[in-house]
Formats: C-alpha cells, structure tokens, sequence
C-alpha cells in the first residue's frame, strides 16, 4: 500500500507521477464500508417514521407541492451525474483491466463537466441563495447533536433549513473534490491530443505536473467513495422523498413538516414558485 | 538508483522444449515472465535493464513452432512463429505464392539479424520510439507524458495516425505484409487456441497503452497460417529507410492486388511506421475496387490515403512519402513511370 | 623515390591472418588470473555537480572490490582543459562519475544500482547559438568559452547582431581572426557572390572496436592492454593518467579497431582500470559499451558557419569571408575550426581571405581529432557552394576547381605557409579520367522513372606527414632484419609498410625481414602518433635513416672483420661483401655476431647523441642482442606536408520518396609516391564510406530539453552499411613523388573521407537542385521535403537533430 507513484525521469531524478491506484481500491473500499456500517446500524436502528407536526394554521399558507429543486438545478445535477460518472468509469475501468480507448470520452465528459459547473456557479450565485450551502456555527453544532443521537446519546437534533447540515458537508466535499479534478484535468489536457488546447507536456514543470496528477487523483478517488455514498442514501427508503425530489422538483407538504422546520425554511406561495 | 545500461540484469531461463511447457510457465510466472523468441529486441530491453522479467522463456527449443508447412487450404501455407526471417525469406512456397511476404523478410535489418530473428519476433516487436526505449517514464512505459510529441520532441520517426497520447509507430516490415495477405494469426493460451485476423492482432494506445499486440501474457502467438485468397496476387513492397541494411522503416507499403485486365478486382494495401500499428488502407480499398491501374488512379489512392493525417513537428516528411509510396503500390513499380 | 622492389608493391600484412580468421586479440580478449571487471556509473544529466556519494550499500555486496571516483585521480595542473577519466562536475550526459570493480561484470552492475549520487543539476545548453545569445546559458560554470586551455570566459553577443543576422548566421565578436590580402576589396571586384549559411553536424566517431583496456601491476610496473592508434606515444598518457613515470608503463596494444582520431594516444579511460587494479591488486578488466563509447569516446566537432564568397566570371576566387561558430564540447579547444580556415585557404588560393571563428562550449561528449578534423566539415560545406557558383557562372565543376586549385609555388593560411607538393590539377584530371567524367556529366539531370541521376565532384585535402622522429633496427644472428616500430598498428599497415624502405634499402626480403610492433616492453623507438596522416611519411624517412645506420655498420664490421675501407664493401642479397666479390664478405647472421663481439656502437652498447631518450631507452634495450642500426631523421625540409584527394560520385534519387542510391565512386589522391597500392585504395576508399555516411545517414541527435542524446547505439546513429556502398567503386593516384621526402610518400588517412561526405552532396544538389537547408547529413527527409514543397522542419543552422 502506498499513497503515490514515483517514476525516475530522465535524469534519473525521483519524480512524483501520480497517486498509487492502492487508493482507488482503498476509496471503493471505504465507500463500501461506510455503506456496510451503516446498513448494520441501521438495522438495528431502524429509522422512524418522521413525526408530521400540527402546526394548525401556520400550515395553511404551505402549499401541498414545495419546490425543492428548480428545473435548472436539477438539469445541473443530471448532467453533473451523467458527466461524472462517466468521468468515473473512463478513468478507473482501464485501471481496473478493462481497456478502450478513454481517453476522448473521458477529456470531452470533462467540458461538460466543467461547463455545466460554471452554468451552475453562476446559477447559484444570482439566482440561489449561496447561504443554503455554507456551513454555519450552528449546524456544526447540531451536526455534532445529530451524530451523537444517532450514538445513543442526547436530544434528537432540531428539524432543518431547506438543506441540511450533512447535505451542506457533502456539497462542500463534492465543491472541493471537483474543483480539484476540474482544474486539474483541465491543466492536463494539455498532455494529450484534444480538439481545444495545444499539446504542451512542458507547460508545467516536472514538479508541478506531478502535483496536478495528484491532486487530480486524489480528488477523483475521493469522488468515488463520495459517490458510493452519495447513491446508497439516494436508494434508501427513508431517504427517497429526497430523491424524487431531484426528479420531479418537489418534496410533499407532509415532507416538508416532517423533516424542515418551517421557521427555518420558509415556505410560502411566493418562495416555493 | 542509479542507472545503468548494456549490462543484463539477472533472470531464471527456462528452455521449454514444447508449447504446453511454455505456457505452463507462462502461466507458473505470469506477469513476471518474458517469453523470448529470436532475442533482438528482448536483449535490448534486458542489456539496458529496463524491461526486468525474473523468469525468462527462449522458446527456441520449441520444434513445434519452427518450420513451414503446407496447409489443407488450398495454395495456403503455415510459418510456425519461430521460424527465422531468413527461412522465409528464401522458402520456394513462399516466394512463389506470397512473394510479399518473402520480400518484406528479406528486407529486415540484416542478413545476421535474419538469421536470428523469427517472424513471430518480428511481428510482435516493440515500438522504437527512442524516448520510450531509452527508459523514460512515457505513457508507454506507465508514466504520464509522452515525450516524443511535446515543443521541443525530435519525432522525425514518429506517428502520423492513430497516435493517442503516445505517437510511438509500429516498426515491422513483415506486419504489414501479413495483414494484406489476410494473414491469420494462431494464439495460445489457457483458454487453448485462438486464431485471429493479422490485423486484429495490432492494437493502438486507445485500445492498451502499454502493449502492441492483443497477446495477453499467457498467451503465446505460435503461428501464422497465410490462406491462400492471395497467393500469386500481383504484390508490391517497398521500405524507405535511412540506410540499406540495419534500419527500420522510415515508412514501408504492403499490397496485394488481384488486377484483371488493367482492372482492380480486389486489393489489400497496408501501410506501417506512420502509426501505432499496421494501417490497413480501407477506404482506398473499397475506393480502388472496380478502377484501372493509371497514374491517376494512384495519385487520388495516395491523397486519400492521408486523410486523418496529423504530422508532428519533424515528421510532415512521410506525408508525401506515404502518398507517393500508395501510388507506387497500385503502379506496381518504384522508380519507373 | 626508392628504387627497391618492396616499395609501391602490394603484400600481406603480417597481421592479416590473425584479423580474418580472428585470433588477433584486442584489448579485451585478454584475461589474468583474478581478474576483476569493472562497470562506471555514468552522468545522468548533461551538466551538474556531484554534491554526495553513497556507495555504501554497494561496498558491502559480496562480489564488490573496490571503487574509485575522481579523487582517487592523480592530481593535475590541469582541471580546465582536458577531461579526465572521472569527474566530479560532469559536463555531458554519459561522462564518467565513479567506477565499481566487481568479480564480474552483473555483480559491477548491480552494484552501480545500489549507488546514490546526489546532482545538483547546472544550466546545459546544447546548441553554441543559444549560449552566444544575450543572457544564453552557459555550458560551464563561469562561461562558454575556453582560453589557452587553461581559463574559461564568456563570451556574450549582442541583441542587435542576432537582429541583424534575420535567417543568416549572426556573426559578432570572433575568438580568432585573420586576413590575408583584402576582403572587402576582394568581393568588391568579384562578378558572382554568394553569401551562405551552413552547417555541419558533430559526429561521432563509431570505431567497431571499443576503447576497453585490461591492467595489472607487478612490483611498480603497470601492464595495460589498450585500444589506441599509437604505441611508444600510448605510454607517456597512460602515465600521466596514472600518475606515474612513463618508465613503469608497458602498453600492449598489437591491433586497433579503429580509432579514427579518438584514440590517437591511447583513451581518456585508462587510468581506471590501472587504478582499479592498484586499489584492489587484482587485474582489472574494463570492456567499454557501445553506448559508453558514445559517451566518453570522442566526437568530431560541429560547425556552424557562414560564408561569403567572391568569384570573376571564370571561377577563379577573389575573397572567402569566412566565419565559423565551432560546437566545442565541454572541455579544451579543439583545432578543427581553425585547421577548417586552413583547408579552405588552401583548396581554393583565395586572392583574399579572412577568417573569423568561435569556439563555444557545449555539454555534449568531448571533442577531438576526427580524421580529417575541420577538412572534413569545411569541404562538406563549401564544396556544394562552389558547385552553386559553377552553375551560375555557366562553368564546368571540373574546371572551377581547376583554377583555383593549389600547386606547387601556393602558400596558404594566415601566415602563408608553403607546401611540399600539390599536385592538384593532376588529380583532378585523372579523376576525370578514372570516372569517366565526361560520360558522367552527360547523365546529369536524366530521369529514370521517378529517378534523377545527379554527378559531384569535390576536392579535399588534409596534412599529410611530420619530421624527426628515429628509427630503430635489428640484425640479430638469425640473420634476419628486425624493424622495432613505436607507431600503432591502426589498421592501416602503415606499420608494415614503412618498414619495407627499409628492407628494401638494405636489400632485405619480406619473409627475412620482421616487424616488431604493438608492445612498448620490445624496445620501440620514438615515434609519430599515429595520427594525422604523420606516419607514412615520418617513418619512411626514419626507417631510411636508421636503415642507412645499418647499412654504415655492416660496412663497419665487414671491414674490421676482414679487413679493408668500409668502402669498398656493398650490402645486397642479404650479405656485406667486398665490391665485386660476393664471396668475399660476411652474411648478415655473421655480420650480427659479429656486431656483438664489437660491442659499442654496433650492437647498441652506446646510442647516437641525437635521438630521443626514449629510443636510447630501447636501443639499451636491445644492446648485445645484433646489429643495431639507429638514427634520427634528420632530412629536414621546410613546408608543410598535404595529401588531396579528388572524389567523384554519381546519385540516383527517387523524387517520390528522397531515396539516395549512390551508384558510382571514384577516389583519386594525390599522395605522393605510392607505397602500397592495395592499401592506399582501401584507404581513399575506406574513407570514401566514412563520407557517406555524414552526407547522408549519420546522426547525433540531443534531446534539447534534457540535453541527453538518443544516438549511442549503431542502429540509432546510423553510419553508412555495406549496401549503401555502390559496387563501382573506383581509384586512382597521381603518383607523384614528394620532393622532400627521399621516397617521395606522404600519409593518405585524411583527406579520402571528406572527398566522399562532399562528392555525394555535390551529387544530391546536381540532381535535385540547391539544396534549401545547406547542411549535412543530407537526409531522406529533407531530400523529400525540399522535393514536395513541404516546409522544412528545422532551420539550416539547427544543431543536434
């Protein structure tokens, strides 16, 4: 087991190449784990359902349908999945001892990727409210009552936001990791014959190449243990309201009582068109 | 580490006397064995200590993979893999029906290196990208750069098609001769016999970076079976080359032709050192079916030939030369008009 | 001229036998009991400083004896010029930095992968343009230029002279400079002139024997078995490489596979094995590779070069302008750019001639003597441009050669030395006649197919002999006359043949007559290196001399033994007898028993005043056991000593595809007399090929980012093969005596080869026209580029592809 992969260059210098593919199959393993723990856990804890709270005719201004997801965003995400696990399968299924030729579908997967990203940047930036996604003081805090309750320990956490802390944790990993492959894959298209950028294997020094690769790798094994995850709480029962809401757009008002506080997530006519 | 070159590393070697021997320790050693057939390009690999298998196999004890038969096809002949270039090269069968064959043989290297070594060697050969051969951490190597196609790269031998990452080209003359005779090549291995097409047996860095052929490191190519659909076609071969013996292709043309009248009935045309492996002209074949044999004819064979075509900084020179090389393979002759 | 019945006669060499049928043993043939192997750990990168050794590791394998690094090197006065066999600031990639003695060599191996060298890596540069340019790196610390072999400068030029230059060679400040005559003036009055940018490549010298070398010590006495072109002047470098007196230094070196310049005294490699075998008393073994001998062989010197020319509506040449950018290597200043000055002066009298030069270093293998070194790069370069003028000036390629061509009365080169002899004409018109010019010119520009044929004609000449050297012989009581040479057996026989003048001067058959060479323990003589075509003519002269000694003494000990004047005695049929009586007298068995009991002079008790310590040495060496004859050429003469050779080639290349065929090559010299005719054409032949291969396939290719080379193997560096010879192949000599030696020889080493190199690009340039990048080698490539219109992927001056 070894974190990097080193290769002698010309001059017989140690140079960094890349990550060692020990961490793809530790990522998947982790992924995996994870799924396994918590399938143990939740057996035998097995989910309640959650309480739909009266709150009388504070509720009359919720409409049945609430927009979680607007069309835009859901695109986003749909083309994010399609392009990223492409991305996924074009670089490690060659790793794994699958060959075909991966390399254009993987570069090309990648600009939509990236173009799809700087639509959704945008997006969120005028027309989303970028505080749904930052982490607060607070949501550390009921992050670290929700963790421990789920131990056995303490109050259950305080219903959410329209987001709660564990999607905002996961968005943020998903913001760092993909930055890092986007970036990164971007600078290494230059290394191999594409429609866009000149081939320049010298743009970087060795050094900084090396870093790239790594940075690269280490973001897309990351990735995949994030993804693993990500489609395990996709599937699960409990989770699916959630799911469905990234198809069609939105939760149901009872969801909505259930698992948001409506003081938090403020719902009315107006905000949920 | 430091490094050093033209020194063999040390390694078991293993004399198998019969192909399911060999395989038995192809299997025994998997990934850690090299098997080793006339040694011209495994002895460079090993002198320079780049390629380090543990477990070498010289399948030149192999009596069943030497010689050259007839086969129960009609006109067809059988070369055992290790049979040398020189044994083709002169075999009376072959060169009264696959004459292609016998003088892209006999057009290798040098009469010593014939001697030594065998058309199976010859066709499964590693590239010669000296970038690649010379130990650095390419693409091809499992590194992550391909030095020969970057600013500053001297790639006068390198690529035109198909390169992909890597513009290493495939160097053998006697490939491109076996995929327009429609060569089938027989391959070994723990799954028993495979035969396959002669141009199903090259890959490019799209299909695996790292290999040339299809041959897995179980297996072992054991033979070429030549059907006889071509025999006594009207062939042309042809290698330009920087010198007359010990070089390899600049860029070398193999076709056969069945010309009736002045007539293209049917031909095969393949072109090797432009790209990762034998290039089989496809579209200049369905395109020539059915055209006489004229200067113009040729002319447009050639242009098309090129489409696709992507020079890197010091080789546009085998754009014209592939060109013209086409033309010269549908008139038949080199120099003569 | 001699008038014997040896000289100008073909023969067998003594060493024939032994090369076909492969007895002969070279350096590395040879083994000693205990014998160690050693493998060098080489430079990775082509410029750095080695910061920190650890060898540990390797030390403690089993197997592993001994290792030596620069610091195990005698010390040295001399850290600038010269390259040593290790170093610790390693000026190209391949040059040498430690050396593992082992058991054998996969353990020496093994062990040099267990080695680690910390580098810092240092500024390279690979092209002299680049470290001429403002803020260009240097290939040395402190600069790019070496001075006086002692100091390195730097030397920048100016933004504005690479301006001014646009596609052309910038010229700014020179190193050297000369003129002779005025230039200005010159190309004022001139009717055509032509102002080119050249370039020739650096090139290897590919010897098929390796510089190996085996060594061991008894007592204070080293044994070194080597590879080199030189024997008796092998011995001082392996002694000073070793530290030690040239006294205790026995070189064994009977056969040479080729040196070419390279091994003119032996190898910089040397010292390893011999300090090897000190450190661990063993015999040491050092088999050099194919790609070490890339490495720390040696390497003809590049040029870039620009030139300007000046030629009357006849052809004749009023002013060469010439300006050369030399590629020098690392280490001290080679002598090719100026030699190159020379070799232009003196091919075509220039009415006025200046020359302007630069020496610029470079991280890439040292440089060194390369046959013909400078002749062969300028020829190749300015041949075709003479044949470019011919054109213009509607003048045959013959005849513009003609009329500038060197005779006898020429003086030439800064300081307008004389010649010996220049019979240059003369072989230009046998030249015509053995090729059959005129038929070969009538075949110019024909097609055949796709095929155009294309004829070259080229002159090129080079030194051709020195003076002074001694010659030392032996009548012992077998009867027979035994010639010690102190020059190298370098495959050319001229270590047998000039011995024949003197078997012939003393009327001495072949079969009585016997060469002792290639072991410095069997008293040699001082001698020539065997470079620079010196020897034919150096030892020619000396076996006269001492040949003459002998035929004084036989003379000597006829009359003291049976009485009368020396005089009336004659020598002849191997006997010393009374003029007119052939009974009366003594056989040469007789004469050397009887030089014994004379003692003194006669059998090398006492030693002629004048001739080199060394050779006393030997002839102390020999004392009691003959006849010995002795003496120092003493001839004089003033002039310098120059061969030429006129080469003619015919091409067919194939327009579809930049093939070159070379169908027909005609070499004619004009050496003087002609000692060994068999030899003197494989000579002018021999070098013919060499010169194929740099007008067409050679190469020497650097990486220039990593400034690390890709052509260390043959198959990769591509001198030409047997099939790239044409099967008519032809020779020719003037046959001219040199009037200032007594048997009219002067050597023929050098100048066949840049006769071939410029002959075939002459001919390429007749069949496909002037050439749009003026350089060599001439490639397939950019023959096919320039024929297809297809641009050119490299500039005319670039270096290293």
């Amino acid at each position: 087991m070894s974190i990097f992969q080193w290769a002698q260059n010309p001059w017989g210098q140690e140079i960094l190449i890349r990550i060692s593919w020990d961490l793809l199959y530790l990522a998947i393993a982790g992924g995996l784990a994870f799924v396994i723990g918590h399938l143990v856990y939740r057996a035998k804890n097995p989910p309640k359902t959650a309480e739909v709270p009266d709150i009388g005719d504070a509720g009359k201004d919720i409409p049945e349908k609430i927009v979680r997801h607007s069309l835009a965003a859901r695109l986003f995400h749909w083309v994010m999945a399609i392009t990223m696990i492409t991305l996924l399968v074009t670089a490690f299924f060659p790793i794994l001892g699958i060959q075909f030729n991966w390399v254009p579908i993987h570069w090309m997967a990648g600009i939509v990727l990236t173009a799809a990203i700087i639509f959704h940047i945008i997006h969120a930036s005028f027309w989303l409210n970028l505080r749904n996604i930052w982490i607060s003081r607070q949501d550390w805090a009921e992050w670290k009552q929700e963790m421990e309750h789920a131990l056995g320990k303490g109050e259950p956490p305080p219903k959410t936001d329209k987001y709660p802390v564990d999607h905002r944790i996961y968005h943020n990993a998903i913001l760092v990791t993909g930055f890092g492959v986007i970036v990164t894959g971007l600078l290494m298209m230059v290394r191999v014959e594409n429609l866009i950028f000149a081939r320049n294997s010298y743009l970087l020094a060795e050094s900084t190449w090396g870093w790239v690769y790594v940075i690269h790798g280490l973001s897309a094994v990351g990735l995949v243990g994030l993804i693993i995850t990500h489609i395990y709480f996709a599937i699960l029962p409990e989770k699916r309201w959630i799911t469905k809401s990234m198809i069609w757009g939105w939760i149901t008002k009872k969801d909505y009582l259930a698992n948001h506080d409506p003081e938090r997530w403020v719902v009315t006519d107006k905000a949920s068109k | 580490m430091a490094v050093i070159r033209d020194t063999m590393a040390e390694f078991d070697l293993f004399q198998p006397a019969s192909i399911d021997d060999a395989l038995a320790l192809k299997r025994r050693y998997g990934k850690t064995s090299w098997a080793l057939a006339g040694g011209l390009d495994s002895l460079d690999w090993f002198k320079d200590r780049i390629k380090r298998p543990e477990v070498v196999i010289d399948l030149s004890a192999v009596e069943s993979m030497r010689g050259i038969r007839e086969t129960d096809d009609a006109d067809g002949v059988e070369i055992g893999a290790m049979t040398t270039l020189t044994e083709v090269a002169e075999h009376a069968g072959i060169l009264s029906r696959f004459g292609l064959l016998a003088d892209a043989a006999s057009k290798v290297a040098t009469p010593q290196i014939r001697n030594q070594g065998t058309i199976g060697g010859n066709v499964t050969q590693d590239t010669r990208c000296w970038y690649y051969r010379g130990g650095w951490p390419c693409y091809r190597a499992g590194g992550n750069i391909c030095y020969a196609d970057t600013p500053t790269a001297i790639n006068r031998e390198h690529a035109l098609f198909e390169s992909n990452r890597c513009v290493a080209v495939n160097p053998s003359d006697t490939a491109p001769a076996l995929v327009a005779l429609d060569a089938k090549f027989v391959i070994m291995g723990g799954g028993g016999e495979k035969v396959v097409d002669a141009e199903d047996y090259f890959i490019t860095p799209a299909k695996d970076i790292t290999r040339m052929t299809i041959l897995e490191p179980g297996e072992l190519l054991t033979s070429i079976r030549i059907p006889g659909t071509w025999a006594g076609a009207r062939f042309y071969f042809e290698k330009v080359r920087d010198r007359q013996a010990w070089d390899f292709p600049l860029v070398n043309i193999a076709s056969a032709m069945k010309v009736s009248g002045n007539t293209i009935e049917d031909i095969r045309l393949v072109v090797n050192a432009v790209g990762p492996r034998p290039l089989r002209l496809t579209d200049v074949e369905r395109q020539l079916k059915g055209q006489s044999v004229t200067e113009e004819v040729g002319q447009a064979a050639g242009e098309l030939a090129l489409l696709g075509a992507r020079p890197l900084q010091h080789n546009a020179y085998k754009i014209p030369l592939m060109r013209n090389l086409v033309k010269r393979a549908i008139r038949g002759t080199g120099a003569r008009a | 001229m001699a008038d014997g019945k040896l000289f100008g006669t073909d023969y067998i060499p003594a060493d024939l036998v032994a090369k076909v049928t492969g007895r002969a043993k070279y350096a590395e043939d040879f083994r000693a009991d205990g014998m160690l192997f050693t493998k060098l750990l080489l430079s990775p990168m082509p410029h750095a400083r080695v910061r920190s050794i650890d060898d540990r590791e390797a030390l403690a394998m089993e197997g592993v004896m001994g290792i030596i690094t620069a610091d195990d090197l005698p010390e040295t006065d001399n850290l600038v010029g010269s390259d040593r066999a290790l170093t610790m600031e390693p000026m190209y990639q391949g040059e040498p930095i430690l050396a593992v003695a082992a058991v054998d060599e996969e353990t020496a191996a093994a062990a040099i992968e267990k080695i680690k060298v910390d580098y810092e890596p240092l500024p390279f540069v690979i092209d002299p343009l680049d470290s001429l340019r403002p803020g260009g790196p240097n290939a040395r610390v402190g600069g790019n230029t070496i001075v006086d072999r002692k100091e390195v400068v730097e030397i920048k030029w100016t933004a504005q002279d690479f301006e001014e230059a646009g596609d052309s060679m910038p010229m700014g400040e020179a190193e050297v400079e000369w003129e002779v005559g005025d230039v200005a003036k010159g190309l004022e009055e001139a009717h055509l002139v032509l102002d080119e940018t050249l370039y020739h490549q650096s090139q290897t010298h590919h010897p098929l024997e390796t510089r190996s070398c085996m060594a061991y010590w008894q007592n204070d006495k080293l044994t070194i078995h080597v590879s080199t072109q030189s024997t008796q002047r092998t011995a001082g470098a392996v002694a000073r490489g070793v530290g030690i007196d040239p006294t205790q230094v026995v070189v064994i070196a009977e056969y040479c596979g080729g040196g070419f310049g390279s091994k003119i005294g032996g190898t910089v490699n040397m010292p390893i094995a011999a300090l090897l075998s000190k450190k661990t008393g063993r015999p040491v073994m050092h088999r050099v590779s194919r790609e070490e001998e890339n490495a720390y062989g040696r390497a003809r010197p590049g040029f870039q070069g620009r030139v300007k020319l000046g030629f009357r509506a006849d052809g004749r040449i009023t002013a060469i302008d010439l300006y050369l950018i030399q590629d020098n290597g690392g280490y001290g200043r080679s002598g090719d750019f100026t030699s190159a000055s020379r070799c232009a002066s003196l091919n075509y009298t220039p009415l006025n001639m200046r020359f302007r030069g630069i020496s610029i270093l470079t991280n890439t293998p040292t440089r060194a003597a390369q046959r013909a070194p400078g002749g062969v790069q300028i020829t190749a370069m300015l041949e075709p441009v003479i044949d470019m003028a011919a054109k213009k000036l509607g003048l045959d390629q013959i005849e513009i050669r003609k009329i500038n061509a060197p005779d006898n009365d020429t003086t030439y080169g800064s300081n307008e030395h004389h010649v010996t002899s220049a019979y240059v004409r003369e072989a230009l018109d046998k030249a015509a006649e053995v090729s059959n010019w005129a038929e070969l010119k009538a075949q110019s520009g024909q097609t055949n197919g796709s095929k155009v044929t294309g004829i070259g004609i080229a002159l090129s000449s080079y030194v051709a002999g020195s003076r002074g050297f001694d010659g030392l012989m032996v009548i012992r009581p077998d009867g027979k006359l035994y010639v010690h040479q102190g020059i190298g057996n370098l495959g050319t026989h001229s270590v047998f043949g000039t011995a024949r003048v003197a078997s012939d001067h003393l009327g001495v058959s072949w079969e009585n007559t016997e060469v002792v060479w290639g072991n410095t323990s069997r008293h040699l003589p001082h001698s020539a290196v065997q470079a620079g075509s010196q020897t034919t003519h150096a030892h020619t002269r000396a076996n006269l001399a001492a040949a003459i000694d002998m035929e004084k003494k036989l003379k000597e000990v006829a009359a003291r033994t049976l009485g009368g004047s020396a005089d009336s005695y004659v020598v002849a049929g191997e006997r010393v007898y009374r003029r007119g009586n052939r009974g009366s007298g003594l056989s040469f068995a007789q004469a050397a028993e009887k030089a014994i009991e004379l003692g003194g002079t006669f059998d090398g008790h006492e030693a002629p005043e004048d001739i080199n310590d060394w050779t006393k040495g030997a002839v102390a060496g020999l004392a009691g056991q003959g006849l010995v004859g002795v003496a120092k050429d003493n001839y004089g003469g003033e002039g310098d000593l120059w061969s030429f050779v006129v080469g003619v080639a015919k091409v067919e290349v194939d327009r579809e595809t930049g093939a070159v065929e070379i169908q027909h090559y005609t070499a004619v010299a004009d050496t003087g007399a002609v000692m060994n005719p068999r030899g003197l054409a494989a000579q002018i032949h021999g070098g013919g090929v060499q010169g194929f291969g740099l007008a067409r396939s050679q190469k020497w290719v650097y990486d220039p980012k990593w400034g690390v080379p890709f052509t260390q193997r043959l198959y990769t560096a591509k001198p030409p093969s047997i099939l790239d010879v044409p099967l008519d192949m032809r020779a020719g000599t003037v046959d001219l005596p040199d009037p200032q030696n007594p048997v009219g020889a002067k050597g023929i080493g050098e100048a066949p080869f840049g006769a071939g190199v410029a002959a075939v690009l002459c001919a390429i340039q007749d069949a496909i026209g002037e050439f749009d990048l003026k350089r060599s080698p001439m490639t397939t490539d950019l023959i096919l580029n320039q024929l297809e219109g297809v641009p050119q992927p490299i500039t005319v001056l670039a270096t290293d592809v």
